[in-house]
């Protein structure tokens, strides 16, 4: 392709300037932010708590039937930290949860994700891989 | 007209426009944010925020002055944009200097709400995620935007590297591009440090406590944070940014009616957005929930932002004991800096684990004792402030949520009663609560003689629980002082105490008995005292009686057989007992959960693995006992509660005491109680109580110039009802039947409302008569003996029949068998039945008998039924092999019968 003048020049120019940038964005964020860099949570399970509140998760234990929810609320992703009357509560807009993560009222309409869990063969901790 | 000109020159002049100062007080949030980028440590930011604000004056300054600046610089460009678009036709700027200062408006905002998350905060860290939740629901690049702008979710390293340089630079050069200058006159500079210096002196920068369950974001924020509580999606909302951004764009660089609407539109929407904001600011409390000014909590839980304190130049101590004092909850507390030997508590309440903002609020911020003490609880635990104290999220949130539901809390049996008898109330059962109470002549009566023991009323001093404690809230069972300090309690009035009280799980009877010594008296009743009608002078020098109140004389009696073996009230009642479950009930026979059966069981238990039990529970179990996960506990059978201090071992039932920690044996129950089938459906205390408290009737008149008191609102008051007492008597307590849904069950009562009321003297009306009432109430005495009261004493009594005291007399006249009743007191004129009788001899009452719905006087055939074992008693000894025999097949018996053998005839 023959350039025909000093604008069209500067425009490409910038166009791939643009598209280096984007690329470099891309590839700065995507080794800094890659899965894989965290190690596996354990948290120490406690047979008789029926709701503990661990940073990023919720465990419910009802009737030992364990269940691990994810603590973002998925209305706008505040982490859940308080429990009312067997039943969790957002902190910021008031989404109420039930033990199953399923939304008793919103504004929230989806359910808390469930995390997939492993109970550490001596049955003391529940891993979550993250 | 004037004015709009000389408004219209500043464009020209370049200078004197609300851009000038922006720009001046860019300045300031520049320098203030060099200075403060020292101390502020990245890595723990919330903690290095709290230790400033305790530092020193000028760091305390340097963070306000940043603050106000930043606010004020974000303010001030808004009314720069807003000056332009008022005051000139056109902008008319080129797309490209448009485009930039519109994504520059966007960079503002970020600038600012960057550097609200660097507090580290409750808020900070909510108002983090919701961005992150937000930025990633953007499509296609929204994880990495998000990743980009925030980083790692532990980390504050990139947002502050956003904060002080890609944001800053960012605003930097498109101002210079925009204003074609660097430096702000020195006058608007001059007036600009003015300014926040005055505001960074009078108010301080916002931090959150991170006990306040209120989580709000930046002020200029929180319109948004009301539009998005609004949508299910919220993601849509970022549409909105859009839309301002491209209005903006337009309203700088279009002309013509394009430019008009983009100009109107964002007018339209500034004030929308205004409105919203004073919505989110002052209506808006936990959990985003609408609140009114005035309503219970409001302050506390709407204006929390607002509680902010002005810098104290004098800071009342030295900063190595800041140094030294603790990090609670990720901060440095200010309190500790001063009370940092105060000892005395329990392990869980350590002010090294929770410090003293937890319980006592205050400013934990504040460098001076004026500022701390703000807005602190010196008593914390009352009902009232429970949810900013014992209740807050990290700590004892599910008690404080259901204590209110609980008998002790709502009195609802009381009220209901009281206002049955002044006939105000179809039912004696209606759900009532004592916060409900108004102005008719029960509720009075209730506020003059009844309700200063809810807990719901508030202890305002320092002290121990005691004789004269009423309510008082967690306090009210969890307050223990220690006699050091008690010692020093009395010592130093007004000084720095180091003696703390505890609070703790050694709830003793102490606890129970100052509310609990009244009416029905199980706490007096159960250690062995009943109360005489002996006033303080006249009480004898003797050690059998006692005195309570310094004025109540008390005279022994034979103490609860659970009490002589070292039983305290808790040993029995559990935690979901006394701090109530979450329902509410009419009466105390609905909440109280544990029977006599849960633990004297003949045959397998009703247990839990210890593994398996609540949270509340194995905290109790854990904090009393440490090791418990080889116990199977015992479970009550009303309502499934475990307790903790019951456990089945070796086919046996064993209780450990929960203060004392004596272990009992608890046996099976007697064959008596469990094989015959003559009295199945007897509860226990109707035969092992081995007393009860009684009266014989009162009188209740309003008197508007006795000086009178307020038990609701503490306060005196002139005018108050009276009651005038008979007298009391202890005695083997009369029966009666409870029918739950056709389930009888005989069960011990005590004249509960036996009583007149002169109504008319309260209400002035003539036709308000006096009411006469002969109602008897179900009791639960608590004086349980191991030994159950004999046949006689039940069979042959007029009192246990419900006749009274007198003499109950079988004759035998001519073959012939009848009952005779001779009454000791004499007729009352409303019923003409004896005083102290609940029904007369040989006769039934109905309709308002009882203070329940489903509590009766026996019938007339449950009585002859009696009687007639009575009858049988007057010759055989209750341990003669007949009378034992009786106990499975007593109609056999009668057909059997001796000649010599008269049953009674009842005509």
């Amino acid at each position: 392709m023959k350039i025909k003048t000093r604008r069209t020049f500067l425009k490409a120019g910038v166009a791939l300037i643009a598209a280096f940038t984007s690329y470099l964005w891309h590839r700065v964020t995507l080794e800094t932010s890659g899965a894989g860099r965290r190690k596996p949570l354990q948290i120490l399970l406690k047979q008789q708590q029926t709701v503990l509140f661990a940073d990023d998760f919720i465990l419910i234990n009802q009737n030992n039937n364990i269940t691990v929810l994810s603590a973002f609320c998925t209305h706008l992703g505040c982490r859940i930290d308080k429990s009312e009357n067997d039943r969790l509560v957002c902190p910021c807009h008031g989404s109420v949860y039930n033990f199953s993560g399923e939304v008793v009222s919103g504004p929230a309409y989806k359910n808390l994700s469930k995390v997939p869990f492993k109970i550490s063969p001596d049955g003391t901790k529940i891993e979550i891989e993250k | 007209m004037g004015q709009k000109l000389k408004l219209k020159n500043r464009k020209y002049t370049g200078r004197l426009t609300f851009g000038t100062y922006a720009l001046a007080m860019f300045w300031l949030v520049v320098v203030s944010g060099i200075l403060l980028a020292i101390p502020f440590d990245v890595n723990s930011p919330y903690l290095s925020v709290s230790v400033m604000n305790l530092t020193d004056i000028w760091i305390i300054l340097t963070r306000n002055a940043h603050f106000f600046s930043s606010q004020l610089f974000l303010v001030l460009s808004l009314l720069h944009i807003y000056e332009h678009f008022h005051y000139k036709d056109k902008v008319g700027l080129k797309p490209g200097m448009a485009f930039r200062l519109s994504i520059g408006v966007l960079i503002i905002f970020l600038a600012m709400f960057t550097g609200f998350l660097l507090k580290g905060d409750a808020d900070a860290r909510q108002a983090r995620l919701i961005l992150q939740t937000l930025v990633e629901r953007i499509p296609l690049i929204g994880s990495a935007l998000a990743f980009s702008l925030l980083g790692d979710s532990d980390s504050f390293m990139l947002i502050y590297v956003h904060h002080i340089a890609t944001f800053t630079v960012f605003i930097a050069i498109i101002m210079a591009e925009h204003s074609r200058r660097v430096w702000p006159p020195s006058m608007e500079v001059i007036q600009s440090v003015f300014v926040v210096l005055i505001l960074s002196i009078l108010f301080s920068a916002p931090v959150h406590d991170n006990l306040n369950p209120t989580v709000k974001g930046p002020w200029y924020f929180v319109g948004f944070q009301e539009i998005i509580h609004w949508l299910a999606d919220p993601e849509w909302s970022l549409l909105l940014f859009f839309i301002i951004l491209i209005l903006l764009f337009w309203a700088n660089s279009k002309q013509g009616k394009l430019m008009f609407i983009s100009k109107r539109s964002l007018l339209f929407f500034t004030v929308i957005y205004i409105f919203l904001t004073i919505i989110g600011l002052f209506f808006r409390g936990e959990q985003w929930e609408w609140k009114w000014p005035g309503e219970a909590g409001y302050c506390y839980s709407v204006l929390a932002n607002f509680r902010s304190s002005s810098v104290s130049f004098f800071s009342e101590y030295d900063r190595s004991a800041l140094a030294n004092s603790p990090v609670v909850g990720g901060r440095k507390e200010s309190c500790l800096v001063c009370h940092a030997e105060t000892h005395g508590f329990s392990d869980s309440h350590r002010p090294e684990a929770i410090g003293c903002f937890s319980c006592h609020g205050g400013n934990p911020f504040a460098a001076s004792k004026k500022q701390a003490h703000r807005h602190m609880f010196l008593v914390p635990g009352n009902l009232a402030s429970a949810t900013q104290s014992c209740g807050t999220t990290q700590c004892h949130p599910d008690i404080t949520s259901r204590i209110s539901t609980g008998l002790m809390a709502t009195l609802s049996g009381m009220i209901s009663v009281d206002r049955y008898v002044f006939n105000e109330n179809v039912t004696p059962d209606a759900l009532t609560n004592v916060h409900d109470l108004k102005n008719s002549a029960a509720d009075e009566h209730l506020k003059n003689l009844c309700v200063r023991c809810h807990l719901g009323n508030p202890k305002t001093e320092t002290g121990p629980i005691d004789e004269a404690s009423r309510g008082g809230g967690c306090l009210a069972c969890h307050l223990n002082y220690s006699e050091a300090a008690l010692d020093e309690q009395e010592l130093i009035k007004g000084d720095l105490h180091k003696q703390h009280p505890s609070i703790s799980l050694q709830v003793g009877n102490s606890h129970c008995f100052g509310c609990h010594s009244r009416s029905g008296r199980i706490s007096t009743n159960y250690e062995g005292w009943h109360e005489t009608v002996f006033s303080a002078a006249e009480m004898p020098d003797s050690a059998v009686y006692r005195l309570v109140e310094g004025n109540r004389v008390f005279v022994k009696k034979q103490a609860d057989v659970h009490h002589q073996l070292g039983l305290e009230c808790i040993d029995c009642h559990h935690s979901f007992e006394l701090m109530g479950d979450g329902t509410f009930y009419a009466h105390e026979e609905d909440q109280e959960d544990v029977q006599c059966t849960d633990c004297h069981i003949e045959g397998l238990p009703k247990t839990i693995d210890a593994k398996y039990i609540g949270n509340e529970p194995a905290l109790i179990a854990a904090l009393r006992f440490n090791k418990f996960s080889d116990k199977k506990f015992l479970v009550t059978q009303k309502q499934n509660h475990v307790l903790v201090n019951c456990w089945f071992e070796n086919d046996s039932v064993y209780l450990i005491t929960k203060n004392s920690k004596q272990k009992r044996f608890v046996g099976p129950p007697a064959s008596v109680c469990t094989k015959d089938k003559a009295h199945a459906n007897i509860a226990c205390s109707a035969c092992h109580s081995s007393w009860a408290p009684t009266c014989i009737g009162c009188h209740n008149a309003f008197d508007h110039n006795e000086p009178g008191y307020n038990m609701l609102s503490n306060t005196a008051q002139k005018g108050a009802w009276i009651e005038y007492i008979g007298t009391y008597e202890a005695k083997l307590p009369t029966l009666g039947i409870r029918d739950i849904a056709g389930e009888k069950e005989v069960i011990p009562v005590t004249p509960g409302m036996v009583l007149t009321i002169d109504k008319k003297s309260f209400t002035g009306m003539a036709h308000d008569s006096t009411i006469f009432h002969r109602l008897y109430a179900p009791i639960a005495p608590h004086t349980t003996s191991a030994k159950g009261r004999s046949c006689k004493s039940c069979h042959n009594s007029s009192v246990a029949l419900g006749y009274g005291e007198g003499e109950l007399k079988y004759e035998i006249v001519d073959n012939r068998g009848t009952w005779q009743f001779y009454s000791l007191y004499l007729e009352n004129i409303n019923d003409n039945l004896p005083e102290d009788a609940w029904i007369g001899f040989l006769e039934t009452r109905k309709g308002k008998v009882s203070t329940r719905s489903n509590v009766f006087p026996f019938d007339i055939e449950q009585q002859k039924r009696m009687l007639t074992v009575g009858a049988c008693l007057t010759c055989h000894d209750e341990d003669s092999e007949v009378m034992k025999k009786s106990l499975n097949n007593f109609k056999d018996l009668l057909v059997e019968r001796n000649v010599k053998c008269i049953l009674p005839t009842w005509e």
